[in-house]
């Protein structure tokens, strides 16, 4: 029997507006507010309203057999109540069902964990609550920001009430032999893991409508006939997990409407669970529905799910991006300091992993995307209205 | 006395130096009773008629072509960079004209002239021949300046630096006035080096077919007679002034806490910006609490944004881009010091705009300016220790500073445009003879 775990991830920054030198000082609102409105607008309209109402429809028509996991996060939900209630109160609707799984991770969508364990800790907590208040959901599925895993963040995360599952990337210089399919444990056995199969995952979230790649057009029958061969990996009757994790944005944003991403969604479910060796499952039934004891799986150095690298290469590799970070978690404690709850709600809002994958410099087809994400001109420009922002952060303190 | 003056930069269309002195020089001009029929790069044919000093603030309009004019008096604009985007005058001029049509224009325009005549120009062509859009816009440039020559009155020619060189070549040989060329700066500076053969043919040819040679400093005269083997007796030193501003001075205010160092200027090899960067990191190994901003743009602005990156400075070096003349102001009241680190500066009116917002000022010793400027720290731009430890002595001690800063400003006031303008008075009038 093989899994169809389906985690999206919905996300959005809070942008930075263009911030010269000269606005330091002002009293400025360092975040573009028409910028993240016209986005949110803009992404509502063509992918969380539509996406939220056809996966809707689709739980109830199974009855509990079609089952999805989402993490979304905090800045997400800001803004859906600044810019988009409707779209908060569709994800609610969605929570209603009790087919949904919600996911853990920071509010911020930060890279806190690779800088300040407590800040870390502390943005995993805002976001548990805000869950539990948006949706009425506790969650013991973890996911840290891109995917971004190494096996000390295990350790930390089992010291926090309720986590038992991690996610994160199926990367290949870690698994090695091994299949992504089956469920893992950390090296200490605290947490049970589960591997994003990529290939899969691509499929739909990148190449879905590219017609140069020999596979398109992608039809259900074709993929569902991919996800059932996975079976044959399997001579014994260890259940197997395949992971497709992706962003929520894929679904009419990045692959859109036209490229008929939706029909695709629509009669998946109908027909995988017609082969009857293929079903639905939350990242958290692991624990239930792996009937074997997993293997242990180290991730010594860190690994994420962003570019061909699956590193940190996104965030932290050139200098500009070093040292954005590096200035922001010496400020953040002066901030923390201050007692002031509004410079500390701004300077998390600059801890978003974004600002600083607008800064990436990495050339050739991943610094395509880069490009297609930023807002700004050049990495330059984006280091530039995030280091003004930062300074003008520091010296209202 | 009546001057036709071509130049490539004049307000609004600005970005250097080059703009802000040509204004001080026409409108020092102008108070004398010298007129101006001021000939820009725009992208109509026109010119501008000043005759008194406010002209060189409202720059009335003439077009070569009469029915053009007439529409113009027909245009009604409702704000000043409406009628600048009337004429051209807000965007980089188009070029339209390809090598070839250059060269037949020449010949065509060269048949009625003598040998002697010729020679500048065949010199000319060759110069231009390049396909880069500011070769194409000197061309486009030089080949109005025919026009211009036949139609005005005037009594001398008047042109600024290399891109009008050979626009002034051609109305001396049209109109039979003299030429004064005048030199903000060399290829040689703006390189640091090598430089752009054709360009220094440009300016050699300035130099020589000029009657006489106007050079902003003593420094740059230097360099004109050693590398451009110009007659002495030709070249007159005539020091930049600045218009004061005393307003900027009263309203200081401070966006930052800690003391501002200020690079403000083009990034580029010319200015330095790499032996700012090096004292700053040195600096704030020693003095955390400062901030270093580098203002302006330029083609070593990514480079230095990186390299400032890597050196982990953090947020204590900011980056501004480009700031226009408004923001220009806004930055020096919010600075305390200004170090003009150039490795090559002609003149440099930069740090005397800097000093009359009673910054503390240090220059390159590399500079026109360092040669009529008392109150300022000079050094070599090459001694990084030696700028450090100015920058360092000036921050830690303020009286100091402020003391630099204050005589600074009383002298610059002294430095004022009418003597430069006598100065440029007395060379025109030597070179009509």
């Amino acid at each position: 029997m093989i899994n169809i775990v389906f985690y999206f991830q919905v996300h959005q920054p809070f942008r930075i507006r263009n911030f010269s030198v000269l606005d330091i000082g002002k009293g400025l609102d360092p975040f573009d507010d028409k910028l993240n409105k016209e986005v949110m607008r803009k992404v509502a309209e063509k992918c969380y309203l539509p996406t939220n109402k056809l996966l809707l429809e689709l739980i109830e028509k199974f009855e509990g057999k079609f089952k999805i996991a989402y993490s979304i996060t905090g800045t997400a939900i800001e803004q859906f109540k600044m810019y988009a209630p409707e779209v908060l109160y569709s994800f609610r609707d969605l929570a209603k069902t009790n087919c949904v799984e919600f996911l853990s991770e920071t509010y911020y969508h930060s890279l806190a964990f690779l800088y300040d364990k407590e800040e870390f800790l502390e943005q995993v907590r805002m976001h548990r609550k805000t869950i539990q208040e948006e949706f009425g959901f506790s969650p013991i599925t973890f996911r840290n920001t891109e995917l971004i895993y190494q096996d000390t963040l295990s350790d930390i995360i089992w010291e926090e009430e309720g986590f038992k599952v991690i996610i994160t990337e199926g990367v290949d210089r870690i698994l090695d032999w091994r299949s992504p399919l089956y469920a893992y444990m950390n090296p200490n056995k605290t947490m049970h893991m589960l591997l994003k199969y990529y290939s899969l995952s691509d499929d739909i979230a990148f190449r879905f409508s590219n017609k140069g790649w020999v596979e398109y057009p992608l039809t259900v029958d074709k993929f569902v006939k991919w996800v059932d061969d996975l079976n044959m990996v399997e001579k014994g009757k260890k259940n197997l997990f395949l992971n497709l994790f992706m962003d929520y944005e894929t679904f009419g944003e990045h692959q859109w409407e036209e490229t008929g991403i939706f029909e695709f969604v629509k009669h998946l479910p109908q027909k995988a669970l017609k082969t009857k060796r293929i079903e639905f499952s939350w990242p958290s039934d692991v624990l239930q529905k792996a009937n074997y004891k997993p293997e242990s799986i180290s991730f010594p150095e860190p690994v994420s799910w962003a570019d061909m690298e699956r590193d940190l290469s996104a965030w932290k590799e050139n200098d500009l991006q070093n040292n954005a970070l590096e200035a922001f978690y010496e400020i953040l404690p002066k901030v923390k300091a201050s007692g002031s709850v509004e410079l500390l709600e701004k300077a998390r809002k600059l801890s978003t992993s974004d600002h600083y994958y607008y800064m990436s410099t990495k050339y050739f087809q991943d610094g395509d995307v880069h490009k297609y994400f930023s807002p700004y001109s050049s990495p330059e420009n984006a280091y530039r209205n995030f280091m003004n922002a930062l300074t003008d952060l520091e010296e209202s303190l | 006395m009546r001057v036709l003056m071509f130049t490539w930069e004049f307000p609004p269309l600005i970005s250097g130096g080059l703009g802000t002195a040509c204004y001080g020089i026409v409108k020092g001009l102008l108070k004398k009773g010298i007129e101006v029929d001021l000939v820009l790069p725009s992208k109509e044919e026109i010119y501008f008629p000043l005759r008194k000093e406010s002209d060189a603030d409202e720059l009335p309009v003439k077009f070569i072509s009469i029915s053009k004019q007439e529409e113009y008096f027909k245009e009604v604009f409702h704000s000043v960079s409406e009628k600048y985007s009337y004429l051209g005058l807000d965007t980089i001029p188009e070029s339209y004209f390809n090598k070839a049509e250059i060269t037949t224009y020449f010949e065509e325009l060269t048949r009625s002239y003598t040998y002697s005549t010729k020679v500048p120009f065949k010199k000319i062509i060759e110069n231009l021949e390049g396909t880069e859009d500011i070769f194409e816009k000197v061309k486009e440039f030089t080949m109005r300046a025919e026009k211009y020559a036949r139609i005005l009155d005037f009594d001398i020619i008047h042109a600024h630096d290399w891109l009008t060189y050979s626009a002034g070549i051609i109305a001396r040989s049209i109109s039979g006035k003299k030429l004064v060329t005048h030199i903000h700066a060399t290829e040689f500076d703006r390189a640091g080096g090598g430089g752009d053969i054709r360009i220094h043919n440009i300016e050699y040819s300035g130099m020589t077919e000029a009657d006489s040679v106007i050079a902003v400093s003593r420094y740059t005269a230097e360099m004109v007679i050693s590398r451009y083997l110009i007659d002495t007796g030709k070249v007159s030193i005539v020091h930049n002034a600045h218009n004061i501003n005393v307003r900027g001075y009263i309203n200081r205010k401070k966006i930052f806490k800690d003391p501002v160092v200020l690079f403000l200027g083009r990034i580029t090899l010319q200015k330095g910006p790499d032996y700012f960067l090096e004292a700053s990191k040195r600096i704030l190994k020693e003095f955390p609490k400062v901030r270093f901003i580098m203002a302006g743009a330029g083609d070593m602005e990514r480079k230095i944004v990186h390299r400032s990156a890597k050196y982990r400075l953090k947020n204590r070096f900011l980056f501004t881009g480009f700031l226009n003349g408004e923001h220009v102001a806004e930055m020096f009241t919010n600075s305390d010091i200004y170090v003009l680190s150039s490795v090559s500066e002609p003149f440099g009116i930069a740090p005397l705009e800097a000093m009359s917002y009673g910054l503390a000022t240090i220059i390159s010793k590399q500079s026109g300016v360092a040669e009529v400027i008392q109150n300022a720290v000079k050094v070599d731009f090459w001694d990084v220790d030696l700028l450090t430890s100015s920058i360092l002595d000036l921050l830690r001690d303020t009286e100091k500073r402020n003391k630099l800063g204050e005589s600074g400003r009383k002298e610059v006031e002294t430095i004022k445009w009418d003597k430069a303008c006598d100065e440029i008075n007395s060379v025109y009038i030597k070179t009509i003879g």
